[in-house]
């Protein structure tokens, strides 16, 4: 039972934090309605009627899916080292921080050729 | 408890780690690089292969490996030795040639040099990879660094619909080779327990009676993806329209260092891994070698000169033909005692063929500068323009063709056609004599035509020429035909600007030489210099084909 204590620590102070913050915006944020704020909420851009049949996409969206596995990849690399870091010892750390830095040269890459700006 | 990190051994992997850390380079410094300075990119390219081609010298003795297991029967995942050596040689080498071929192409094509040049090493680290890795997670992995830069390469030319079709269609039928692999080896892992390739050899040796069918299964849909990226028939439809979609270098590329991952990956895992199961896979390859030949051969053998591309397009079926000779010593490995002694043959014939098809490709590069149609009539009377342009080019496909001069050609055919007498396949080398006697028909078509009379009229080809010809094919003007290049537009006298682009083309074409750009010219002659050099030693790569490399 003494070994699943923190984990019980840390759901109480999760939903310590997640009601507090609730409860704090509530008493202590202004409450200013806009047009903006009642509007549906769609991934940050303005909803529109959609053309029959789907419409089109911007082919943007397909660009940062694929930034997003890249990353995605890294942490899955990442995970298993976590969980076996005093196995591997300095070696890993090493390794990692390489593989780290080959992720790094993609995402230089990305931002240098304006792959990070919307328009 | 022993620890489960391996040691690295960094001067066996140098080869390859070279060329991969020289490409993260190119790439992080075409990132900062201003435009003026980009040319820079292929120089630091071609550097990075020459060092990559210098750390193949400490490791000669071929007794080095490394990623071993630290428990069990420590089997290694990289091993150095002779036969891996002979390939990374030729990717490397090739990847170098490829190079110099490049610097002007990207030049003149605004080809976006970092990624351009990034992706060649990307794709040359995988296939040096290739040949020295052993166990099969590794070899499918080096295939597919080795495959997915080249799908980039073929469609690295923006706005050009011809080549995003060849990249799409080399991509879509690759991804589903290396699939049709990856399911062979999970059958194969599914019946030994083991990924390295000695234990799979053993782990096959005795499968569970209950397991056989799935493990021939298994041995026969890895042989897939190989088999694809050395476009061996029925996996070689990608290779014309790709070849041709391509940068001409891309296309060099393709079927040298491409071909070299393929078949270096076939002879690892029939050789070594798929040993006991040579009742299978030795039939297989048998046919596949046969018929890959034998369509290459005849496939060439269609092509007409006048067509556009019919130059590059000659070679890609030539390609596939030469594929099939490369597979009939693996072939013969199947029903030979001592299977590894075969695969020198193999080795031997691909680093003659790559030296003189990188050379061919280069000669049509150097006829595309003045002449960009890479059509084979534009190839008449090279003599008369580039006596030396012409004599290299007759000298590599007589190679190809293996006749005398091309000593080295004849030799390499023989090393092959001897693994197929040694092992009783008969029928095999009846097909291949079959096969040889019908390419030098186009081969020997080729060289006549380098060393035919010029025409009264040039042909003309100018991009001038062309568009007007494109703009204003409705004007039946009586056209001064030229006579040997039927179909190759019909000189309308009628515009100016049409005479005046014949005639500026026949005022350049004496000086041809002087235009030429130097790493194309150093290109052509290393090339040439290394067939030459074969053809007076050729014991420097027959060694290879006796005795064993592994």
């Amino acid at each position: 039972m003494n070994a699943y204590a923190p984990i019980l620590v840390l759901g109480g102070l999760a939903a310590v934090f997640a009601i507090g913050s609730v409860v704090a915006a509530a008493l202590i944020g202004p409450s200013r309605y806009n047009r903006a704020k009642v509007e549906a909420y769609e991934c940050g851009i303005e909803p529109t009627p959609q053309a029959v049949g789907g419409g089109r996409f911007p082919i943007k969206y397909y660009l940062t899916a694929m930034l997003f596995i890249i990353f995605d990849i890294e942490i899955i690399f990442l995970y298993p080292w976590a969980v076996s870091f005093d196995a591997m010892g300095l070696f890993g750390l090493v390794e990692m921080l390489l593989f780290a830095l080959t992720v790094a040269v993609a995402y230089a890459y990305v931002w240098r050729r304006g792959g990070l700006e919307w328009d | 408890m022993t620890s489960l990190v391996q040691s690295v051994d960094w001067v066996a992997v140098a080869p390859v780690l070279v060329t991969a850390l020289t490409g993260l380079a190119v790439l992080v410094t075409d990132l900062f690089l201003a435009p003026r300075h980009k040319p820079l990119l292929g120089w630091v390219t071609i550097a990075g292969l020459a060092l990559a081609a210098l750390c193949l010298i400490p490791l000669t003795d071929g007794d080095r490996a490394t990623f071993c297991l630290t428990t069990g029967d420590r089997q290694c995942s990289y091993v150095a030795d002779h036969f891996a050596l002979a390939v990374q040689l030729l990717v490397v080498g090739g990847a170098l040639l490829t190079a110099l071929l490049s610097v002007t192409t990207v030049r003149r094509e605004a080809l976006p040099a970092g990624e351009y040049w990034f992706l060649l090493l990307s794709s040359a680290a995988g296939a040096a990879l290739l040949p020295a890795s052993r166990d099969l997670a590794t070899l499918i992995v080096a295939l597919e660094v080795a495959s997915l830069p080249a799908f980039a390469l073929v469609g690295l030319r923006r706005g050009d619909r011809g080549s995003a079709e060849a990249a799409l269609k080399f991509f879509l039928s690759s991804v589903v080779a290396t699939a049709v692999s990856l399911l062979g080896v999970s059958f194969v892992y599914a019946a030994t327990g083991s990924l390295h390739l000695d234990t799979v050899a053993g782990g096959l040796d005795d499968v569970d009676p209950r397991l056989n069918a799935l493990a021939a299964l298994g041995v026969v849909l890895t042989l897939v993806g190989f088999a694809f990226k050395l476009a061996a028939v029925p996996f070689h439809f990608w290779v014309p329209d790709s070849y041709v979609g391509a940068p001409l270098p891309v296309a060099a590329y393709l079927s040298v260092v491409g071909k070299s991952a393929g078949f270096s990956g076939l002879a690892l895992v029939t050789v070594v891994a798929f040993r006991p199961y040579a009742d299978t896979w030795g039939p297989a390859l048998a046919v596949l070698a046969a018929l890959t030949m034998t369509t290459g051969n005849v496939a060439a053998l269609r092509q007409r000169p006048d067509q556009p591309a019919s130059a590059v397009r000659l070679l890609a079926w030539s390609s596939v033909g030469q594929a099939g000779y490369l597979l009939v010593p693996l072939a013969a490995a199947g029903y030979h005692d001592d299977p590894e002694e075969m695969v020198g043959a193999t080795v031997a014939y691909a680093l003659m063929y790559a030296v003189v098809n990188l050379g061919a490709f280069a000669v049509v590069a150097l006829v595309a500068e003045n002449r960009p149609g890479h059509r084979l009539t534009d190839h008449r009377a090279l003599f008369s323009r580039n006596p030396l342009a012409a004599l290299t080019m007759g000298f590599f496909l007589l190679c190809l063709a293996g006749l005398p001069p091309g000593v080295i050609g004849l030799f390499a055919k023989v090393a092959v056609f001897r693994t197929a007498v040694d092992s009783g396949l008969g029928w095999l080398a009846v097909v291949m004599a079959v096969n040889v006697t019908i390419a030098l028909y186009y081969y020997l078509k080729w060289t006549a035509l380098l060393f035919a009379t010029p025409t009264t009229a040039t042909p003309t080809t100018t991009p001038a020429a062309r568009a007007t010809a494109t703009t204003a094919p409705a004007a039946p003007t009586p056209g001064t035909a030229t006579p040997g290049a039927p179909g190759q537009a019909t000189a309308p006298t009628a515009t100016g600007s049409t005479v005046a682009g014949s005639t500026a083309t026949a005022a350049r074409e004496p000086s041809v030489p002087a235009s030429v750009p130097h790493p194309l010219t150093a290109a052509i002659a290393l090339a040439a210099a290394l067939g030459v050099a074969l053809s007076g030693a050729p014991q420097l790569i027959l060694r290879l084909a006796s005795g064993t490399l592994f």
